[in-house]
């Protein structure tokens, strides 16, 4: 009697240590956002950093929040060498602006590219507590249109490569950008 | 030990008896008189219980889950009626099963789903409570081996995007259906039975559940198995019962006390 009560403790206390998953954890893999990593031009190998990158996506008033600390215009501006921006989840296109040197005081070095990426999209089980995830897939024949912006500067992108046509995760860059 | 379980069994008696009363408006408020437990002290059984015989009834008691049965009304997402069965093989083991139906629909904050199928649980019950004189209450512990057949439906879902820059979609309906989904599991039950009058038995039992099988739909996951009730992350999962069950006495076996 007293091993049976002893076990179905054991049981409960086992039970107990398992029935955390009514939040979804901020580390579960969900919807992934477009990698794009920049290179330098004369030296394809190397990583190169952008100036006051602002990439703003097309219909709307702000753009994406690089920099969460920021309080006045710099927070949507990236130095990096690798951007992430996500893609709509309910359209099988989605534009965005990428500009170079955005707010600088020389209006002659600011350049802006407009870039379409075409796909489809899939939704994917996740788990109870975080619902499902959206995956893309670039189209073959179209994965992108690379356009150049409004002010018919040329376009500071010199070369846009395609290599992860499979937009699953964030592990790894999905676009190379020389400039 | 023993007296701690008495005491316990006498409180839980009790309060039984005020349940049954609330519930079914003084239809049945004689049959507190018929509980010997509350008058009778533990020093004075042994002058009562010299030479009689204690007779013990074997036989067959089916019945069905109160809870289940009445959920439907305050709870429009679900439907479900299970019966439950055991019979005496001897003094203290019981054959038991439950034999369920279900269909409910569940509500998570990003998923809404339905589950709908039959299940089946058989083992036995353990009685480890003494009874006095003839009375047949039981305090058990048992095991049992459920198996389930049913069908999932996504009703809808919505997409968890940390990065909602071009803003939070609505949830999507999706209607997709997944079918000839099955899983077994173990579970160990501790219950307890009180005859309130003549073969009419209340009882309640929880059970914790432990999965064997589970054969999921692949791109979906079985978020609820009927028997088995809501699943977690693990292969655990929990579940209770309120049953109310007739008894129908198949035979007698007359034992002699033994006097403590």
């Amino acid at each position: 009697m007293k091993k049976i009560i002893s076990l179905v403790l054991l049981f409960t206390f086992a039970l107990s240590g398992c029935e955390k998953d009514d939040i979804c954890d901020a580390n579960t893999p969900t919807t992934p956002r477009l990698i794009i990593e920049f290179y330098d031009i004369n030296n394809p190998d190397l990583l190169k950093t952008v100036t006051n990158l602002k990439v703003i996506g097309q219909g709307m008033s702000e753009g994406i929040v690089f920099n969460e600390t920021a309080t006045d215009d710099s927070k949507y501006r990236t130095n990096a060498s690798s951007i992430a921006i996500p893609l709509k989840t309910n359209e099988d296109t989605c534009t965005y602006s990428f500009i170079l040197n955005d707010g600088n005081s020389n209006p002659a070095l600011i350049n802006e590219d407009i870039i379409t990426f075409n796909y489809s999209r899939r939704d994917e089980y996740v788990s109870r507590a975080c619902g499902f995830k959206t995956v893309y897939e670039l189209n073959s024949s179209n994965p992108f249109v690379q356009t150049d912006g409004v002010n018919n500067d040329g376009s500071w992108m010199q070369i846009v490569e395609l290599v992860e046509p499979n937009i699953e995760n964030e592990n790894e860059a999905h676009f190379k950008v020389f400039f | 030990m023993k007296h701690i379980l008495k005491y316990f069994f006498s409180f839980w008696l009790l309060s039984c008896s005020f349940g049954i009363r609330a519930q079914v408006k003084d239809t049945l408020t004689i049959q507190t008189d018929s509980f010997p437990v509350t008058a009778v002290t533990p020093e004075a059984v042994p002058e009562l219980v010299q030479d009689t015989i204690k007779t013990h009834r074997y036989g067959l008691r089916v019945g069905v889950d109160l809870f289940k049965l009445t959920r439907a009304f305050w709870d429009h997402n679900y439907k479900g009626i299970e019966l439950v069965g055991d019979y005496r093989l001897s003094k203290r083991y019981f054959l038991a099963a439950e034999l369920g139906s279900e269909n409910k629909t569940t509500e998570d904050d990003r998923l809404t789903s339905n589950s709908k199928g039959q299940y089946i649980k058989a083992g036995f019950d353990y009685n480890t409570y003494e009874n006095w004189l003839d009375m047949e209450n039981i305090i058990s512990i048992g095991l049992r081996y459920g198996f389930s057949t049913f069908s999932q439906e996504l009703i809808d879902y919505k997409i968890y995007n940390s990065h909602p820059y071009w803003g939070e979609m609505p949830p999507k309906a999706s209607g997709q259906s997944y079918s000839g989904l099955n899983a077994s599991w173990i579970e160990v039950n501790m219950g307890l039975k009180a005859k309130v009058f003549n073969n009419i038995f209340v009882g309640f039992s929880v059970q914790l559940k432990g999965l064997v099988t589970n054969n999921t739909p692949g791109e979906f996951d079985n978020l609820y198995i009927p028997g088995f009730n809501r699943t977690y992350d693990g292969r655990f999962g929990v579940g209770f019962n309120y049953t109310v069950s007739y008894f129908i006495p198949i035979y007698k076996k007359k034992i002699k006390i033994e006097t403590e």
